[in-house]
């Protein structure tokens, strides 16, 4: 996905073509149909026209689903949603917003309180470029751990648009998979499984054998790492600790259970 | 497996440090011994969970705890030291909601007591300690001082934490405790290269996250955020970037040659484990630190300088 281009050129030299309604703040928050520009308008014999003659029309969401709210507050990962009171300072300090505008974690965690599905379908392509540094949990006011929230917001997605996770969000799954796969199944994780699988998963096989990753590889089977991932193993009875967490997770009552229905 | 002696700790070692960060785990453990600790890792220990786990409710818990579990089992130590950033904040993040929250403990001991592999149940009395920390409040910057027979006079280094060191407080307890870091603007790691000699460069960046974690899956965003902490570096005038956690390694080290391919030479800037410094300040060898093992070529820059 290529990162986001927020500057709109200049062309011609001279004043740039006004967009429709462009200098509003969080724009791409505001539909299209939803802004009304008059070319002249008066109101009470005062003109308006110019910077001041556009208007959003109001959008009125009266179906709230509240027993959405809770199914997202039952998760271990989501069980802090009712605190926040939308003050911003998550988005304020992501460090993926700048790159991609359309993120914005305290709007997600806004539609996902009002349960409303059919804003947050929008955002599937950049819901999860999430990349868990945790500066809006450090910073928010109420501990509402947004970073942790994200992880809630992909669950929600993952039950509810399982067409669009495969479409969309198909390598962020299957790289999500094989993580899981590798970290329950053998307790362990090869890191260079992992890499040739997703390179592999993505699509890029050709790029597996390109001069960079070739040079990577021979560098670790000369200074003898690549045999040390051999050596990795399992821990001793994990296969105990495996079942059992099976078991729970097979047994879990929430939202988080959702891995069966995909 | 005999019971620690006073002067040993508990070590976790963790996955990337056991395979391809082996150069991070081994000064890790020449530095601190060189300190007067010895690491002693845990039997059996198995994967944190990587951040990964973190939808999947008390198991993404019951991963790291039961390396706590080992710890006190095994070693008979309630705290446990590791290297890893991302470690740290699993086992921190596991410990702190535990403490907080009565239902995630027993979903926690539930399974536990389903795996049967220890008789007793846990019970949330030790911490994770991330390896700078535990240097700097177990032996300190005096300890350091002391030690430094090859000081690294001349050398720019960057110093680069990361996120998961100091973030968030909630589980890492910075600002919070008095012996732990700042948690926007850490200095320990700072006190201790001053220590060993070398200048520490400002280019702030330090805390800032290097899309690690989203490394395979959205490789685009990682470069992006990598490149721009490396040229920052170089700016300001460092000749290196030391760093603190694999993850931030797998991002700047082992992507740089196709970060410098995207964003040009402004993006390329050895990188080299704090302890690879320390333990060649400590009068280890070259080869000893290993610093052959990072692809970004740190040894080119060290010759120069005549380290």
């Amino acid at each position: 996905m290529a990162i986001e281009k927020h500057d709109k050129e200049n062309s011609g030299g001279g004043r740039p073509v006004a967009e429709k309604g462009e200098h509003i703040v969080a724009r791409h928050l505001i539909e299209d149909d939803n802004i009304k520009e008059e070319k002249n308008l008066v109101i009470d014999g005062v003109d308006v026209s110019g910077r001041w003659n556009t208007f959003i029309i109001s959008r009125v969401n009266s179906e709230f689903d509240r027993s959405f709210f809770e199914e997202i507050k039952k998760t271990v990962a989501g069980s802090r949603i009712n605190r926040c009171w939308q003050c911003g300072m998550c988005t304020a300090s992501c460090t993926v917003t700048p790159l991609y505008r359309r993120f914005n974690p305290r709007a997600f965690i806004y539609m996902m309180q009002l349960g409303n599905l059919k804003e947050l379908k929008k955002y599937i392509d950049v819901a999860w470029r999430c990349v868990g540094c945790y500066k809006c949990s450090q910073r928010c006011p109420k501990q509402v751990n947004p970073a942790e929230m994200m992880e809630a917001l992909a669950l929600v997605i993952k039950k509810y648009f399982p067409e669009e996770v495969k479409t969309k969000l198909k390598l962020d799954e299957e790289v999500k998979k094989i993580y899981e796969d590798m970290i329950i199944g053998h307790g362990r994780l090869d890191l260079a499984k992992l890499h040739t699988y997703a390179i592999q998963k993505s699509g890029r096989t050709k790029e597996l054998l390109g001069k960079i990753e070739r040079d990577a590889i021979f560098k670790m089977v000369k200074d003898g790492r690549a045999f040390s991932v051999l050596r990795l193993g399992k821990p001793h009875n994990w296969s105990s600790s495996k079942e059992a967490m099976e078991n729970y997770l097979r047994k879990l009552n929430t939202i988080e259970n959702t891995e069966a229905g995909v | 497996m005999d019971k620690l002696k006073e002067n040993q700790a508990a070590y976790y070692p963790g996955c990337a440090l056991l395979t391809i960060d082996r150069a991070y785990n081994n000064s890790s453990k020449l530095v601190s011994k060189k300190m007067g600790i010895e690491l002693v890792e845990i039997p059996d220990y198995n994967c944190c969970g990587i951040g990964e786990m973190k939808s999947k409710g008390a198991a993404s818990m019951y991963m790291p705890l039961r390396n706590m579990m080992l710890a006190k089992n095994r070693l008979g130590s309630k705290n446990l030291v590791m290297a890893c950033s991302v470690c740290y904040h699993e086992f921190s993040r596991s410990i702190a909601r535990v403490k907080e929250n009565q239902n995630e403990l027993s979903a926690v001991n539930e399974i536990f007591k389903e795996a049967g592999e220890f008789n007793e149940e846990y019970i949330p009395d030790g911490e994770a300690r991330h390896i700078l920390e535990f240097l700097y409040n177990e032996k300190g910057v005096e300890e350091v001082k002391k030690n430094v027979v090859k000081p690294l006079k001349g050398l720019k280094v960057a110093p680069y934490y990361g996120c998961l060191y100091s973030r968030p407080s909630m589980y890492t307890f910075t600002d919070k405790k008095p012996k732990m870091d700042n948690s926007e603007r850490p200095r320990f790691m700072h006190e201790f290269l001053e220590a060993l000699g070398a200048e520490t460069v400002f280019y702030g960046n330090e805390v800032q996250c290097c899309g690690g974690r989203n490394v395979v899956q959205d490789e685009e965003t990682s470069f992006t955020l990598c490149s721009q902490t490396i040229s920052k570096a170089k700016k300001a005038g460092a000749d290196v970037i030391a760093l603190i956690c694999p993850k931030c390694a797998g991002a700047l080290d082992v992507n740089q040659p196709k970060i410098v391919e995207k964003f040009g030479k402004d993006s390329e800037l050895p990188i080299v484990y704090l302890t690879q410094l320390m333990a060649l300040a400590f009068g280890f060898s070259k080869k000893e630190a290993e610093f052959s093992d990072m692809i970004s070529e740190p040894l080119k820059v060290l010759n120069e300088k005549g380290f």
